[in-house]
């Protein structure tokens, strides 16, 4: 059996024990630490990466069970920093220290491709699992309204 | 303040700054706090660098630590501002640990803004008119025909223009200026406008790397389990289990440090990856000696904190006649205030990487005080201070807590023991459970108020223990510097007594953001509104009354600050239309000085039984001149999320010596769905500029107290309100 998974396009072996989590596979096995570690626990949301373009806690992922899935992690949102959400992300000066962030984006990232169209009641419901310590909650919320808008922008 | 032109100068080469183009240092007076009383006068240390590349480019050395506050950007903004720079061309870099090149970079006290804004801003302007010198001599015109812009010089008269890259060279030969004017303020282009961060796009893309980041050849990585409680001891340790994982190198004993940040002692498992470290030391079976604070439990401790401040204390500060003055009040009022243990919890856990080797050291580390590691190490390792080489990251967050090294000197111990580059990153829970944490409090108040509700007399108890215990354990109670605040509160009030009860620390008490504001906020703020109550009288003008009586001259500039700040957030609240809300809604109000800044701050609330909404919140500042909107703005913003979280639920709770709480789900800080309005107003009172890190957190709790009271009657004295059952 092909023990390999799919990282931002690039195909990797899985040549750890299965148990280790998508996040130190990424972290220190592969050394792509855009993705973050804050609680090891899938409470705070830092590590969030996509799988098979779902947003998914890589820190209680283990690698063992993604033998052929396609991961996307920050650094695989887009060519250039140029997804939606990122432009809003600049455009609303939205990160502090910027730990938390990648995170907040994916997993915002996800949530635009399953509702296009949300309410701040859906953002809401949608980032609760990403924490922020430095406070940057009001403009994710306006940065990813605004995504969402110029997503639909695109589609249309 | 001196600025030197050391572009030729040989440390530059053994300094880590590339060479060539034009450099300036910048060396700041020495300070007077305590920590930064061994600045060198005797040779030239520049605290801080700029770096104009023949290419144009500009880079920016900063010693300050920067985690999140913006520090690398407001003030490198001051820089390229008075230099005529381009902000495109600017890049920050951070300066490694090293006071004796950068002076005191502890970063702490929101201090950095006030201290270097005036220093850099003449280093900018000095650089320009270097620049500027360099094309007048290529061009043979004299310099008051040429002027600076957007990276260029230019000849009006010739038309002639040379670019910043092509003159650095020149520059560089060239004399400092004695005095450089500086620009007027209304003439900045960058400074007190709304400025990115620096680092956004890296941040973004994944780019940017935290001290959690760091990698190295060979790079080995550990995971710690400590011992639960402070000053406990190891009894005995089974290994055998964790060492058959496959993938694990070695399991480290780690001796406590008894230093104010060494480590609390522990046992560390090192793997070829963090993921087999942190499951291997699950696998670990350690018995503790609890040692003498093995009974230590936060609720009986609180009550007898209450006890403490319920019964005569020790003196502190005396003015006027307290007694005679309750005596004499025709209504006295009384309340206790208390706040739990809060744990920094930074989104990045601590985490370092060390190389410990024959005869060097090196760390990368997010930290808030190289000096600390420096000085932590060479007690460690006995070597000297000068031969550790601190490298400083990127913060994933501090609030306080990345000032002390405990985490680092235990890498180092590891890396010195498996003589390799060793990554220690902390797990959540070891961070929650053994860290230093915010003091936990009780305050007692008695005031005595006259039929106008002028005040007659003032007694202010307090009990809690001291971050002074980190450096004298033996430390029983607060004392007058850690008073200060208190006792130099700007209200008036002629009868005035402050008593501090016994509080002895049984954890590690360490700063964090906004440090002791965040229950004299709480307290003061709290108390004037129920004071407002007692005398019949509306919040705002009670609280304008109370600063109106103050007539000590010292504080005429206090007192006239907080008032504007606090009329300009009630106004932007709609606070005199407030009984047009309905029934269960309510603003309060709260103001608080700390840390130089004035923040005065309006909480909307709702409340249904025993749910509190955060509606909205109304900010007002004077931090003096603001540097960069963008930055103060995400700074209060992020101060109401903090606040808010410690004002309703997160409390540290220890149970027979050692906290209970260990992850976010037990630790519950605030989440984006409770995220209220935020609305920040900035006074610009035209002061010397001051620092916003802290000072927004101290307002919020009494505010939204406040206006829980206006909706509900309900009077919340305990921090936090709603603490979860663990
Ligand atoms: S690190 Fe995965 S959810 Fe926190
Ligand atoms: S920006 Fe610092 S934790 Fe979110």
């Amino acid at each position: 059996m092909d023990k390999s998974i799919i990282i931002n396009g690039e195909k990797y072996p899985i040549d750890v024990e299965s148990d280790m989590p998508l996040l130190w596979f990424l972290r220190d096995h592969l050394e792509k630490t855009g993705t973050k570690f804050g609680c090891g626990a899938g409470l705070c949301g830092a590590c969030t990466v996509h799988i098979d373009g779902v947003a998914t806690r890589a820190c209680i992922t283990p690698v063992g069970t993604l033998a052929g899935r396609a991961i996307t992690t920050i650094e695989g949102l887009s060519e250039n920093g140029d997804h939606p959400l990122q432009k809003a992300w600049v455009a609303n000066n939205v990160p502090q220290c910027g730990y938390c962030q990648a995170g907040q984006i994916m997993n915002a990232a996800s949530f635009l491709k399953q509702n296009p169209n949300p309410s701040a009641d859906d953002i809401d419901n949608a980032m609760q699992g990403n924490i922020c310590r430095c406070g940057t909650y009001q403009r994710i919320k306006k940065a990813v309204a605004e995504a969402a808008d110029e997503l639909a922008k695109e589609v249309s | 303040m001196t600025i030197a032109n050391v572009s030729r100068r040989d440390f530059i080469k053994t300094s880590g700054l590339a060479t060539g183009g034009l450099i300036i240092g910048v060396t700041l007076p020495p300070m007077a706090s305590a920590s930064d009383a061994h600045v060198d006068n005797a040779t030239f240390n520049p605290n801080a660098f700029v770096h104009l590349q023949d290419n144009g480019d500009l880079l920016i050395y900063c010693g300050r630590c920067e985690m999140g506050q913006g520090i690398n950007t407001a003030l490198p903004a001051a820089v390229a501002d008075e230099m005529e720079a381009d902000w495109q061309r600017v890049t920050v870099r951070q300066a490694d640990g090293d006071e004796e090149k950068y002076g005191p970079q502890g970063t702490g006290g929101s201090r950095s803004i006030n201290i270097m804004f005036e220093p850099m801003r003449k280093a900018g302007a000095s650089a320009k008119l270097m620049l500027i010198a360099a094309a007048a001599k290529v061009w043979k015109v004299p310099p008051e025909e040429c002027q600076a812009e957007n990276h260029f010089v230019y000849h009006q008269p010739s038309g002639k223009k040379l670019s910043f890259g092509q003159l650095a060279n020149i520059a560089a030969t060239l004399e400092v200026p004695t005095k450089p004017t500086l620009k007027s303020v209304d003439d900045f282009k960058y400074v007190g406008k709304f400025i990115p961060n620096q680092n956004i796009h890296q941040i973004i893309k994944g780019e940017l790397t935290y001290g959690v980041d760091t990698k190295l050849p060979g790079l080995k990585y550990a995971s710690v389990v400590h011992c639960p409680v402070y000053g406990g001891k190891l009894k005995s340790l089974d290994k055998s289990e964790a060492l058959a994982i496959k993938g694990v190198l070695d399991v480290i004993v780690i001796e406590r440090l008894e230093m104010p940040f060494g480590s609390l002692g522990g046992v560390a498992v090192v793997a070829d990856n963090s993921w087999t470290a942190q499951k291997a030391a699950k696998l670990l079976k350690i018995e503790w000696e609890r040692g003498p604070h093995g009974s230590y439990d936060t609720k009986s401790y609180k009550a007898q904190l209450v006890k403490n401040v319920e019964s005569p204390a020790e003196l502190v500060s005396e003015r006027g006649d307290v007694t005679t003055g309750l005596k004499n009040a025709s209504k006295v009022v009384k309340a206790t205030y208390t706040g739990g243990h809060i744990a920094h919890s930074p989104m990045e856990p601590n985490a370092s990487v060390v190389w410990v080797q024959k005869d060097s050291c090196e760390v990368w580390a997010a930290t808030q005080a190289p000096k600390a590691i420096q000085d932590t190490l060479a007690a460690y390792l006995k070597r000297d201070a000068k031969d550790i080489l601190v490298h400083v990251t990127m913060a994933g967050g501090a609030f306080g807590r990345k000032f002390k090294c405990d985490y680092v000197h235990e890498a180092a111990v590891i890396s010195q023991h498996i003589n390799a580059p060793v990554q220690l990153t902390w797990t959540r829970e070891e961070d929650m459970r053994t860290g230093y944490y915010h003091s936990i409090s009780a305050q007692h108040i008695e005031a005595g108020i006259d039929e106008h509700g002028a005040i007659q007399g003032w007694l202010h108890r307090v009990a809690f223990p001291a971050i002074g215990t980190l450096f004298n354990p033996a430390q029983q109670r607060a004392g007058k510097g850690e008073l200060s605040a208190v006792d130099n509160y700007p209200y008036g009030i002629e009868n005035f007594r402050s008593e501090s009860g016994e509080a002895p620390a049984h954890t590690r008490i360490g700063w964090y953001r906004a440090v002791y504001a965040i229950f004299y906020g709480f307290s003061f703020s709290s108390f004037s509104d129920e004071l407002a109550y007692a005398a019949n009288k509306d919040p705002l003008s009670y609280l304008n009354q109370l600063y109106d009586a103050n007539n000590n001259p010292d504080q005429q500039e206090q007192a006239k600050r907080s008032k504007a700040v606090l009329n300009l957030v009630a106004e932007k609240a709609n606070w005199h239309n407030r009984d047009k809300l309905p029934k269960n809604q309510g603003i309060g109000l709260a103001v608080h000085f700390s840390f130089s800044t004035y923040v005065a701050m309006a909480v909307k609330v709702e409340v249904n039984g025993e749910d509190i909404k955060v509606l909205e919140v109304d900010c007002a500042i004077d931090c003096g001149q603001v540097l960069n909107i963008n930055g103060a703005t995400a700074q209060m913003e992020g101060a109401v999320v903090m606040g808010m979280g410690l004002a309703l639920r997160t409390e540290i709770t220890f149970r027979d010596g050692a906290v209970v709480n260990s992850n976010f789900h037990d630790y519950p800080v605030l989440r984006i769905n409770e995220m209220p309005k935020v609305n920040v107003h900035i006074h610009n009172s035209g002061h010397k500029p001051t620092g916003l890190g802290e000072p927004g957190v101290a307002p919020f709790a009494p505010a939204l107290g406040n206006a829980v009271y206006a909706a509900s009657g309900k009077r919340y004295r305990d921090l936090p309100f709603k603490p979860m059952s663990i």
